[in-house]
């Protein structure tokens, strides 16, 4: 029987897929921080996401439930990855510390925490077992990682740290 | 003026960006939507099906999987004659499932001389214990059959078989070699 319901592996694709479109206008409102072929990488980027939706929706018996799921969650990671990397950018080497709290605590975290949560639904409706120190330890880590990104990136602490880099280099 | 400039680039920059980004979203969400949507089709076996009864009448056919029977019953003149357990219908399931009986074809149709060499065949359905639950009676006027409403829903058990015993007569006098086609249907409610 069809349950609505059911979440498709192909759903962390299309997740990825509007991680890199909310990256291309963002990094498109905040083009002079970023490269300005940015926007449009991230454009084909989606665009690739959509083709693998398209395909794989003809293949879904091809490809065993597992493969599938593997596939979309890659590419997931890579759009949270992305995300990830534009936050270690604005920090390293543009050296924007409030863009980068900002971008941190509106993009980075909400995002990470979002993808958890459906990868940890997807599991649940795989029955597959998550003891429950891997859970504490996931929301835990979640936690930490938003709260520390304000208190990490304070001016003071970063210059202190990239100095430091500096020097050892 | 150069400010307004570098302004209206940037604008129409993201804005043909929001318009692609809509495009790619929503083509996303409809192929996402229509593979959700598929339906899978499942064959399994009948939860419902027919079974050979103690009174199984000779000539009668059971067809594939047990899904349609074809019963070849007798009628004498002026008598009648009793099919105490001819065929059996039974739930396979571990749930309870509803059925009824519903008149779908006779022959020969009313009107024609064949039909008065009939006087009644009856269908009922008897629970385990022997009960009558319904009762599907084919009765003729004349030349004319009277052909049963259909029966209300009967709910059989589940893992249990119930009866459907016949009885049948001929109109004194009839002529022998007459066949009567009657078709039913047997609708289940999953």
């Amino acid at each position: 029987m069809l349950s609505p319901s059911q979440m498709l592996p192909e759903f962390f694709a299309f997740l990825g897929i509007d991680l890199f479109l909310a990256l291309s206008l963002l990094t498109c409102l905040l083009e002079d921080r970023f490269p300005k072929a940015m926007p449009y990488v991230y454009q084909v980027a989606a665009v690739v996401g959509f083709g693998h939706i398209l395909i794989s929706r003809d293949f879904l018996a091809v490809f065993g439930e597992y493969t599938r799921f593997w596939i979309c969650f890659l590419y997931l990671m890579v759009g949270l990855a992305n995300v990830l990397a534009l936050n270690i950018y604005l920090v390293a080497l543009k050296r924007l510390y409030t863009i980068a709290k900002i971008w941190s605590g509106a993009v980075t975290f909400p995002s990470v925490l979002i993808c958890m949560f459906f990868v940890y639904q997807y599991s649940l409706m795989q029955s597959a077992l998550f003891p429950p120190v891997l859970q504490i330890g996931l929301l835990a880590s979640a936690f930490v990682m938003g709260t520390s990104a304000s208190v990490l990136l304070s001016s003071e602490i970063a210059r202190k740290l990239f100095r430091r880099n500096k020097e050892v280099i | 003026m150069e400010w307004r400039k570098i302004a209206a680039k940037k604008a129409v920059k993201l804005l043909t960006l929001v318009l692609t980004s809509m495009l790619i979203a929503t083509a996303s969400a409809a192929v996402y939507y229509s593979m959700v949507m598929q339906p899978a089709v499942t064959i399994t076996g009948a939860s419902m099906r027919f079974a050979q009864g103690n009174d199984w009448p000779s000539g009668s056919s059971l067809g594939t999987n047990a899904t349609w029977v074809s019963l070849a019953l007798k009628a004498y003149p002026n008598a009648t004659l009793t099919y105490d357990q001819p065929l059996n219908i039974s739930n396979t399931d571990s749930a309870s499932h509803t059925f009824r009986l519903r008149h779908v074809s006779i022959t020969p149709a009313s009107g024609q001389p064949q039909v008065g060499n009939f006087t009644f065949v009856n269908f009922v359905v008897q629970n385990t214990a022997g009960v009558s639950q319904a009762s599907f009676n084919y009765t003729t006027s004349g030349n004319t059959w009277s052909t049963p409403s259909t029966t209300s829903y009967m709910t059989l058990p589940a893992s249990t078989q119930w009866i459907i015993y016949v009885e049948t007569k001929a109109a004194a006098g009839a002529n022998s070699d007459i066949v009567a086609n009657i078709q039913i249907a047997v609708d289940v409610q999953e």
